[in-house]
């Protein structure tokens, strides 16, 4: 039956509604998870906190195994569901450029809202720096369009360039999240004992 | 390591697991033999030849109207506007309606009719369409034979006929002059018949006494 918007279940209308509701369960989860700390999100690059890393995995994780299992309940068509298409110059070129602003301000741009909106002054300053980001892409534009629009492959999914069933590839990634959780709590047990 | 931890690995792993084997299930957007059954005993997708008639006369934006027949025919006489979509064409050797039409066949807030020399060919493409699930399918009732008999060629209704059936009379012959162009012959409403004139005769004065 789903997507629900798609396929008319809930009118486009609402959508914007829907983006709220969702919008504020989200600002609510990250912070309760502790991602309006910008200590806590740059603890990633030094070792000492991956609570980021494993937030996102399980979250992946859910949404994965959630989404095979809807699949096959007949729940939701994933022909059906939007995705993003894939620009593979802007992506690299754009995620160094976050990296970089990751680490050197401690938050990503969702995570700076929260911590906007929990009153840290860090966090206002990497807001203020998002928007003149903002404006000075926008003005440039013209400039770096051939980046921008650079590698284009569509819509393309893991699955179907690998030419693997969403199933087994649930299975992999739950298997690297695993992975993912037991290394960084290893990482993370060396980097306090240095510490100490 | 922490049990909670421990009992979300062991979680994950036995749902992965699962998906693993997990069929990819395939969404058919077509209908099921019910839903399918109700559609056909419907009469609602027929309109009346008077209804687009008057929506090609109005230039309604939201019509879309196709004609199923050969593309021969569809050469030597169509409705205006009408796209040519023979029947035949329409699905490919494995029976499948290629996406290309169906970009034509649905767009968004138009209404498509369908429509054949008579109702059979332009039903048998609504038919495959709605199976499809394609919404906002018509067939135009009659089809061109009755096109011509009641828009291009309308008969004039019985002395006896009720005031609808004069006033339908009256739309479509506008619609006819309006489909052929000058080359209709504008009868007048009732055969002139010769008037006899009555003379009065002349009143004769009288003349004279007694």
């Amino acid at each position: 039956m789903g997507p629900l918007i798609t396929q008319g279940y809930i009118d486009p209308e609402w959508s914007n509604l829907i983006a709220l509701i969702l919008g504020i369960g989200f600002g609510f989860v990250l912070e309760a998870s502790g991602f309006s700390s910008s200590r806590k999100l740059a603890g990633v690059f030094y070792g000492y906190d991956f609570t980021v890393i494993r937030v996102f995995m399980t979250a992946i994780m859910v949404t994965l195994i959630g989404l095979v299992y809807f699949n096959y309940m007949v729940w939701i068509d994933l022909t059906k569901i939007f995705i993003l298409p894939t620009f593979l110059t802007s992506v690299i070129v754009g995620g160094v450029i976050m990296g970089f602003g990751f680490v050197m301000g401690g938050y990503c741009p969702g995570t700076s809202f929260t911590g906007v909106a929990i009153g840290k002054l860090d966090a206002l300053f990497f807001t203020a720096g998002l928007y003149i980001g903002i404006f000075v892409f926008s003005s440039a534009f013209p400039l770096i369009k051939d980046i921008y629009y650079g590698g284009e492959l569509g819509p393309v999914t893991l699955t179907d360039t690998f030419g693997i069933s969403k199933g087994l590839f649930t299975f992999l990634f739950v298997l690297m999240s695993i992975a993912a959780f037991i290394v960084t709590s290893i990482i993370k047990k060396k980097v306090k004992k240095a510490e100490l | 390591m922490n049990k909670k931890y421990i009992l979300v690995i062991a979680l994950a792993m036995i749902l992965a697991t699962g998906a693993l084997f997990l069929p990819d299930k395939q969404f058919t957007k077509e209908l099921s033999p019910d839903k399918l059954f109700f559609k056909i005993n419907n009469p609602s997708r027929f309109i009346s030849t008077d209804i687009i008639a008057k929506k090609i006369i109005d230039g309604d934006p939201a019509l879309q109207l196709i004609d199923v027949r050969s593309s021969d025919q569809y050469k030597a006489y169509s409705l205006p506007g009408a796209l040519n979509l023979p029947l035949k064409e329409l699905m490919d050797s494995s029976g499948n309606i290629s996406d290309e039409w169906i970009d034509y066949l649905e767009v968004d807030g138009m209404s498509t009719i369908f429509f054949s020399n008579g109702d059979i060919c332009a039903d048998q493409v609504w038919i495959l369409c709605t199976r499809l699930g394609l919404k906002n399918m018509y067939v135009m009732k009659g089809g061109l034979n009755m096109w011509v008999e009641t828009i291009l060629k309308p008969q004039r209704p019985a002395e006896s006929a009720s005031s609808d059936e004069f006033a339908l009379f009256d739309f479509r012959k506008g619609a006819s002059q309006y489909f052929r162009g000058g080359s209709l012959v504008i009868e007048s409403e009732v055969a002139a018949e010769p008037v006899l004139q009555v003379r009065k005769k002349k009143k004769t004065v009288v003349e004279g006494g007694c």
